[in-house]
């Protein structure tokens, strides 16, 4: 039951996540009043102890800001912050870095970043979407994004990473912003492009 | 470098080797160590049990009901003697509240189970809590380190001798205020 992806899906989900995660960057330049750079988004479809790899060192200390989606697809949207980049967004916003304001000013950045990219991929496929409240947390890399994966999959086949990186221009800040869709998640983001049958296998 | 990654399991008997179970979140890191063969192995074990209906042959190392005796029996084609293994246990947290259904618990429960039937005594563990944690196991001085995220490295277990040192840590579930 491994899914199997074509490049034209590939190709798809990659034109998805560019233009889901292209509203993310607008919506952080206009919170934060800063340029914000784009990197070309990375499809992988990949097992899933290569997915947390894909994303970086497992043993390093990063934050992140959980965003679970629901409506018509299930999956989470997921922030990968370095704890440098957190401390230079929260100065951005004026709060106090590892405080309870600076925590909840990431995780309206989360709320704001996840609205503006499930905005963005509702109004291209026509599913109904909505973001949950956001949960900000540092941790391993490793553990945050396999028990996620886990978390709303339970199984261990291939996962599916959409990625790309938020550049704040000119300060030490860039954020991994990640679409983890789970389970039939999938299938169900390339129905609606007409691409969704051959990923039967 | 002994990186042992999800669903990997590795033995070594060659002294000053270390096997490293990165970033363990619900995952749990199981070492097993038989000091009399100087054969150590590691498992990197995902979920608690393979899925009944799989098509093909699922991967020993990601389930605990397959993980355990596949390392058991890894180990023993090593040299190694069951009865004298030392078994050490870390991670299985629950990271996340929401949709975790507590992934991290029923791994720590069916690699207990999974020791108990094979006859493998559990000499340490440090499972449970909501923090991402690091194993690190040494061979040929036999030593179990743990890191926990944000934290120092603790030792879990330390062979020296005859007299193994061990010590058991276990957080109760819930999350603490931290």
């Amino acid at each position: 039951m491994t899914p199997r992806y074509t490049e034209l899906q590939l190709d798809a989900l990659r034109e998805l996540a560019n233009i889901a995660s292209g509203n993310a960057a607008t919506s952080l330049s206009r919170m934060l009043s800063r340029e914000v750079d784009l990197s070309v988004p990375r499809v992988l479809a990949l097992p899933l102890a290569d997915a947390v790899d894909a994303c970086g060192s497992a043993d390093e200390d990063i934050t992140g800001v959980v965003i679970p989606l629901q409506g018509d697809i299930h999956g989470v949207v997921l922030l990968l912050i370095s704890p440098e980049g957190a401390a230079t967004l929260c100065r951005l916003l004026g709060v106090e870095p590892q405080s309870d304001l600076g925590e909840s000013a990431l995780r309206e950045i989360g709320n704001v970043l996840g609205t503006s990219c499930l905005n963005a991929l509702a109004s291209m496929t026509g599913l109904q979407l909505e973001p949950r409240p956001p949960h900000v947390t540092t941790d391993m890399l490793g553990a945050i994004v396999s028990s996620l994966a886990l978390a709303h999959t339970a199984s261990t086949e291939l996962v599916l990473v959409l990625d790309s990186e938020l550049e704040v221009s000119n300060e030490p800040c860039s954020i991994s912003f990640v679409l983890l869709p789970t389970g039939g998640g999938v299938t169900d983001l390339l129905k609606p492009l007409g691409l969704a049958e051959t990923t039967a296998s | 470098m002994g990186t042992v990654r999800m669903g990997e399991i590795e033995v070594s008997s060659q002294a000053g080797e270390e096997l490293v179970a990165r970033g363990l979140g619900s995952c749990i890191g199981l070492a097993l160590i038989d000091r009399g063969s100087g054969v150590a192995g590691m498992a990197h074990i995902v979920l608690p049990e393979a899925p009944v209906s799989s098509e093909g042959e699922p991967e020993p190392g990601r389930f605990a009901d397959l993980a355990v005796p596949e390392l058991i029996s890894q180990m023993t084609q090593a040299g190694a003697v069951v009865r004298r293994l030392d078994a050490v246990l870390a991670g299985g947290a629950q990271m996340f509240e929401v949709g975790d259904m507590d992934i991290g618990a029923r791994n720590a429960a069916a690699v207990q189970e999974g020791l108990v039937r094979s006859g493998v005594t559990v000499r340490a563990t440090d499972t449970g809590g909501n923090r991402g944690r690091t194993m690190r196991l040494t061979v040929g001085e036999f030593t179990v380190k743990v890191k926990e995220a944000g934290g120092q490295i603790t030792t879990l277990f330390e062979a020296d001798g005859a007299q193994p040192s061990a010590r058991r840590k276990t957080q109760t579930k819930g999350r603490s205020g931290r």
